[in-house]
């Protein structure tokens, strides 16, 4: 009860700067879920023609995801020094494995009577990608969006270990202070945040599987 | 007599060790239905695909309206054959209206501005009462030359009965107004009776539009009844090629025979 009111004090009394925190937060993981996922869409779709290619890559994207998040900050220090940079960096790397297997699994694991079918009728290759692989792929591809985007704002939460901006700041800032209920409303505002995204990203989906007939 | 249309020179085609196709030798007239039966994996499907370059003969050639297929831009060539395969193949995300207007949307970004290119080549004695005529297609139109509702052409395959997509199949096949039809068993997973209709439709198109079909099926009753000839095959040979009056009456060998005595 105390820390609900103590939180609830904080959110009045620093309301400008939460926001600010907000912001920040927002702009910098929506900058790496941008690049993850134009880079992720991009190696996914070029190792869906290439098998060998897509074993290293795969291989290689599993590797940077199990390497330690926090690890993985200070790895980028020496190359990217800290703030910003380093952090859209690592939560790109990140974020980018979801991208390239969904998309990956989603073009590969269409029928080949389809493609075969495509390419019977005269279509070329980019014709059969933009035209039949990847609409028919959307569908996994807008499950990883969805479970990346969730992923990179909890993420970003641990961003101002390495001097970025953010609602981790203000996370941060409570443990060192001794001030709970401060980390509580940062860490509460990421939570809402990403359930938010994920909702909106979950009507997409919706949206699309009712277009497709799917429900 | 016109040159042929279709022309396997002795081809071979192996897979591995696998041989499909060997010293295999066809002339397809203009206007022919040829009917290709033989057990699966006899290598019928490997001589259709053959005809729009999807597979490459190991060695000999295949002619298309005189073209060496080799030689020439297969994705122009796909595009003037129809093509029908097993399961039909229609696109999942693409309404039946998308489906029917694929082929002519890869040329022309809005769909179905096509010039006729039966009148071009001076054989206008095909095109039906102007159906096809310059210079639109109408999805309706060919909806119903296949004999479905018009009212269709806004549905999604998934929401489609077997033999409405097999129609669909067709009408795609045929939208691009193409001289030749490559159909690899195009009923195989309907019931009997709708496979009866089906093929009825078949040799009624055929009979109005003329085209040149290639039909492959691992059912002789079938065969027998669509094919202006029957090509029975067997280890990736030709066994027999015939009217079906030839093959019921003088079967080639043993094989041959017993496939027909089922019958």
């Amino acid at each position: 009860m105390e820390l609900i009111k103590a939180i609830i004090n904080i959110y009045t009394t620093r309301g400008s700067w939460f926001l600010s925190l907000l912001i920040e937060h927002i702009r910098l993981t929506a900058t790496a879920i941008l690049i993850a996922g134009v880079l992720g869409l991009i190696i996914g779709i070029l190792i869906s023609e290439r098998q060998k290619l897509a074993t290293i890559v795969i291989g290689i994207c599993n590797v940077c995801y199990t390497v330690p998040s926090i690890a993985l900050f200070g790895l980028l220090i020496p190359f990217s020094g800290i703030g910003n940079k380093t952090a859209v960096i690592a939560l790109s790397i990140y974020a980018l494995m979801p991208m390239v297997r969904n998309t990956y699994a989603g073009i590969t694991s269409i029928d080949t009577d389809i493609i075969e079918a495509a390419r019977g009728m005269g279509s070329t290759n980019p014709q059969i990608m933009v035209r039949i692989k990847l609409p028919l792929a959307y569908g996994l591809i807008l499950t990883g969006l969805r479970q990346m985007t969730v992923m990179t704002i909890s993420m970003g939460g641990i961003a101002s270990f390495v001097g970025a901006g953010g609602l981790g700041v203000a996370i941060y800032r409570g443990i060192t202070i001794f001030n709970p209920a401060m980390t509580f409303a940062g860490g509460l505002l990421i939570a809402l945040l990403a359930v938010v995204s994920d909702n909106l990203l979950g009507l997409l989906e919706k949206q699309y599987k009712r277009k497709r007939r799917m429900t | 007599m016109d040159k042929p249309v279709i022309v396997f020179e002795k081809v071979a085609k192996n897979y591995g060790e696998t041989e499909v196709l060997s010293d295999f030798s066809l002339e397809v007239n203009r206007g022919e239905i040829i009917t290709m039966v033989g057990r699966s994996g006899c290598g019928k499907t490997t001589a259709l695909k053959l005809v729009n370059g999807l597979i490459k003969p190991d060695s000999g050639d295949v002619y298309v309206e005189g073209r060496r297929v080799a030689d020439c831009d297969n994705t122009e060539l796909r595009r003037n054959i129809g093509y029908v395969i097993q399961g039909v193949g229609l696109f999942p995300h693409m309404t039946v209206e998308k489906n029917i207007a694929y082929v002519p949307s890869l040329t022309h970004k809005k769909g179905f501005a096509l010039a006729n290119p039966r009148a071009e080549r001076g054989r206008s004695q095909f095109s039906l009462k102007g159906l096809f005529s310059p210079p639109k297609i109408e999805t309706a139109q060919l909806l119903s030359i296949v004999g479905l509702e018009p009212d269709l052409a806004g549905r999604y395959p998934s929401e489609l009965s077997g033999g409405q997509r097999q129609r669909v199949g067709i009408a795609r096949a045929i939208a691009a107004q193409p001289d030749i039809l490559l159909m690899d068993e195009p009923f195989g997973a309907v019931d009997e009776i709708t496979r009866r209709a089906l093929q009825d439709e078949l040799l009624r198109l055929h009979s109005e539009l003329g085209f040149t079909i290639l039909f492959v099926t691992h059912d002789i009753s079938e065969a027998l009844k669509l094919g202006t000839r029957i090509m029975v095959m067997e280890s990736g040979r030709v066994i027999q090629v015939g009217t079906a009056d030839e093959i019921i009456n003088n079967p080639a060998n043993d094989f041959v025979r017993e496939l027909v005595g089922g019958n």
